[in-house]
């Protein structure tokens, strides 16, 4: 082992002479040894080359190495030129792109933090300057300094504005040129007025030449140049940078800040275009793009201090006059709301119709359409809803509301519908509950259908309600009561004392039993007076015998006592008769005595009839009623007391009867 | 829109404003030449179809008492020689002067213009000259302010040779 050591101690110091070992024992043997020397001189180098292989093909430790080289890698590509990032431009650009495509909203979320405040910033912007030089105008419209500008305007000749611009503006900024230093041209002008952009190019380049003229003129070298030059009103500043330069024209005095303003924007066109500018071979389009740098530097600044000063009065007026189109808007919308609800109460109004309306302001209001008498007043409605009846110009033409509620009203308003009484209408047909008074509920069953929709009265639910005490009364009211007629209504009995007419009594009794308080009427105690009117007349006349001459039909002396009464007599009895519902007729009978034979006496009997029908024919009577007829001799009844001899020598009268609906 | 510089060259009184105001209408006065030594003008052409602006820087003419301001070459694209052709000593200064111009913005497309040639009479430039100019690789025109002969050529000529590749 030491002397391989002191070989290898050897070997280490000449690396070559390993082909020629010193001996040689045999070749299996000098393997041996040489792989067992090999591994005992490389172990190390052996074990490092395996964890390099394994390192080399292990893919999970290969990407660890990577990553851990890769950001120096990146950064130290980049110090060395932009080689990687045009290498991986295509491949970024092209994924991107893909995931745009896929996952927009990935893209909207994160860009949203950044674009989200520029726009805000931007819109807050332009509402500031909206705000200022509105404020400005209306401070100028409407305030003292303004009358006295417009006075001022009059009296110089002036326009308002350019009094307003002397009085007020410290400066604006009314064109910016990029002037290309080398060439003199303009690569971009802006104008805060469109009218002054005429010919730029010519006065970029003629602005050019007045620096060189002025650094050649006074040699001044160079680098010097013309950082501002004034004219008046005017002056013009510039701002220069490596290979193009601002020129801003300013009317005013420009602060201080507006230096630091435009070497900022050429600085930063220096930065967005500085191969474009320094490889300018006359074409403008690539600096296009510059136009927002340029117009922020065209700045306007008024007098005090904008920048602290709130456009207080521009925001109140604005507020004002919102709130006022708001307020209006609101009472004109709750306007014709109201209006509309009006409209709409008086259509739902049983018994109205509105078919056209107008809603004015100034001028009266109109409502037309239909209108049933008896519906609720529309004015009433429209005081209810807030209007005055007076302004609204109604028009109503009358109509019949069928409607059960119209109909309803319309009986209520007849009937004047009494506590403890309710009453509904249904298709026509009124039903009543409850308790209504017997007199109400009296008149509403005789005349409730008079009313127009009211077809038939339904009670049958209702209890009638009635003073007992008023039984009498409501009686005598409702019959009458006959002078010679007394009345007593005892638990329940109607008592008739006294005469009436046959009329009266015929409808007592049949009606009385309808009032309450009456169940039965005890008529015994009444007498009928047409009755008997009708039967003592009946009796007169039946009983006046008219009496004839003997064998002669000539009335004797005292017949003609009998006959003048019987005229009247019949028209009482006829009257009477009628009152009774009957009507009368007249059998007029003749008689003869026993003398002479039967035909003659029978010839005798018939003219003496005859005599006393023509008597009564002359008296008015209809022929008619009057029959005449000859009974000749008169039989006597065997027990009959003899009547005297000139009594068979007569004419009687029969009244006979029959019902009036009998005739034809 | 492709813009070009270009810059008027000659001695005093060979017809260098003359042959602008022909060519442009101008927006400034003369009295620029006087003072700032100066004028700048603005014409549109077209050549083989391209579009192109020239500015036109006239320059005061060289002279005694006004040497020709060399700051305002500076960036030019090309310019245009022009000297008088009834006068044999404009041409003369011009050779010298183009020198100075070429020290001073380097080789640049220009054109000789032999301005008043409506003069034929008082025509100094022999065609001895004209071959000497030539063997000079300059290329002139011959031209009149006055009838206008020669203008519009002279400029496209220049715009042309502006847009070739140097």
């Amino acid at each position: 082992m030491t002397t391989l050591g002191k070989a290898v101690g050897q070997r280490t110091c000449q690396p070559l002479p390993v082909t020629s070992p010193p001996m040689r024992e045999s070749p299996g043997d000098a393997l041996k040894e040489y792989e067992e020397l090999r591994r005992l001189l490389l172990s190390r180098e052996r074990g490092e080359l395996d964890e390099l292989r394994d390192q080399l093909a292990n893919k999970e430790r290969r990407s660890q190495d990577v990553a851990a080289i890769l950001p120096a890698a990146v950064k130290m590509s980049r110090e060395h030129g932009g080689e990687l990032a045009g290498a991986l431009r295509p491949a970024v650009e092209s994924s991107v792109r893909e995931s745009i495509e896929k996952h927009p909203e990935t893209f909207v979320n994160a860009l949203h933090p950044i674009i989200g405040p520029i726009v805000r910033r931007s819109l807050a912007e332009s509402m500031r300057r909206l705000l200022q030089s509105l404020n400005q105008s209306l401070e100028h419209t409407f305030s003292w300094r303004g009358l006295k500008w417009r006075f001022e305007a009059l009296r110089t000749g002036k326009s308002f504005a350019e009094v307003v611009m002397l009085r007020s503006l410290v400066y604006r900024v009314e064109q910016v040129f990029l002037i290309h230093r080398e060439t003199s041209m303009a690569l971009l002008h802006v104008a805060a007025d469109p009218a002054l952009s005429r010919d730029s190019d010519m006065v970029a380049g003629m602005l050019s030449a007045i620096q060189d003229f002025a650094r050649d003129s006074f040699q001044t070298g160079d680098d010097s140049t013309l950082d501002e030059f004034r004219m008046g009103e005017l002056q013009v500043w510039i701002a220069s940078g490596r290979s193009a330069y601002l020129a801003a024209v300013i009317r005013g005095n420009p602060s201080r800040e507006l230096r630091t303003r435009l070497e900022e924007a050429i600085d930063s066109i220096h930065t967005l275009k500085g191969s474009a500018l320094a490889n300018f071979q006359g074409d403008t389009a690539p600096f296009e793009s510059l136009r927002p740098e340029l117009e922020g530097c065209l700045e306007t600044r008024y007098a005090e201090k904008q920048g602290s000063r709130r456009p207080t009065r521009a925001l109140f007026i604005i507020t004002a006059v919102a709130a006022f189109i708001a307020a209006g808007l609101l009472a004109l919308g709750l306007a014709k709301t109201r209006w509309s609800r009006f409209v709409r109460q008086l259509s739902s109004t049983p018994g109205i119709v509105v078919t056209d309306t107008e809603h004015n302001w100034f001028a009266k209001s109109a409502v037309n359409g239909l209108r049933d008498p008896a519906a609720a007043d529309p004015a009433a409605i429209a005081r209810a809803a807030g209007y005055d009846p007076a302004r609204i110009d109604f028009s109503w033409k009358d109509y019949l509301a069928l409607d059960d509620a119209s109909v309803q009203r319309r009986f209520a308003q007849r009937f004047q519908l009494p506590a403890g009484t309710n009453a509904s209408v249904h298709h026509g047909v009124l039903t009543l509950t409850g308790t209504p008074p017997y007199e109400w509920l009296d008149r509403v069953r005789h005349e409730a259908t008079l009313v127009a929709g009211i077809n038939t009265v339904v009670d049958q639910g209702a209890k009638v309600s009635y003073d007992r005490n008023l039984a009498q009364e409501r009686f005598e009211a409702r019959f009458g009561l006959p002078d010679s007629m007394n009345v007593k209504i005892s638990n329940g009995v109607l008592v008739l004392n006294g005469e009436a007419s046959h009329r009266w009594l015929t409808r007592v009794r049949a009606e009385a039993t309808n009032l309450p308080g009456i169940t039965r009427v005890d008529q015994s105690g009444a007498a009928d007076l047409d009755q008997r009117t009708f039967a003592q007349s009946k009796s007169i006349i039946e009983h006046a015998f008219v009496y004839f001459l003997v064998n002669k039909d000539n009335i004797a002396t005292e017949g003609f006592a009998a006959l003048s009464r019987l005229p009247d007599e019949i028209r009482r009895c006829e009257t009477a008769a009628h009152r009774l519902g009957q009507d009368i007729s007249l059998e007029i009978d003749g008689y003869a005595d026993a003398v002479g034979d039967a035909a003659a006496n029978a010839n005798l009997s018939q003219r003496r009839a005859d005599k006393v029908r023509e008597f009564l024919l002359s008296c008015g009577f209809a022929s008619d009623m009057l029959e005449a007829k000859g009974l000749g001799k008169q039989e006597q009844a065997p027990d009959a007391k003899p009547l005297p001899e000139e009594s068979d020598r007569r004419a009687a009268l029969k009244v006979i009867t029959r019902p009036i609906a009998s005739k034809p | 829109m492709i813009q070009k510089k270009v810059c008027m060259i000659g001695a005093s009184g060979v017809g260098k404003t003359s042959l602008v105001s022909k060519f442009v209408h101008s927006m400034f006065s003369d009295k620029y030449l006087t003072t700032v030594g100066v004028r700048i003008d603005k014409k549109s052409i077209t050549v083989e179809g391209i579009e192109m602006t020239l500015m036109i820087w006239d320059l005061a003419g060289d002279d005694d008492y006004q040497r020709l301001q060399t700051s305002y070459l500076r960036g030019t694209s090309g310019y245009l020689l022009v000297a008088d052709g009834t006068r044999l000593v404009t041409l003369d200064q011009i050779i010298e002067i183009q020198a100075r111009v070429t020290a001073a913005v380097g080789a640049a497309p220009f054109l000789l213009a032999l301005n008043k040639a409506d003069l034929a009479t008082q025509w100094e430039i022999t065609d001895e000259r004209m071959a000497d100019l030539k063997a000079r690789g300059w290329n002139s025109f011959k031209t009149s302010a006055k009838e206008g002969a020669g203008v519009e050529e002279a400029f496209t000529e220049l715009g042309r040779r502006m847009l070739q590749p140097a």
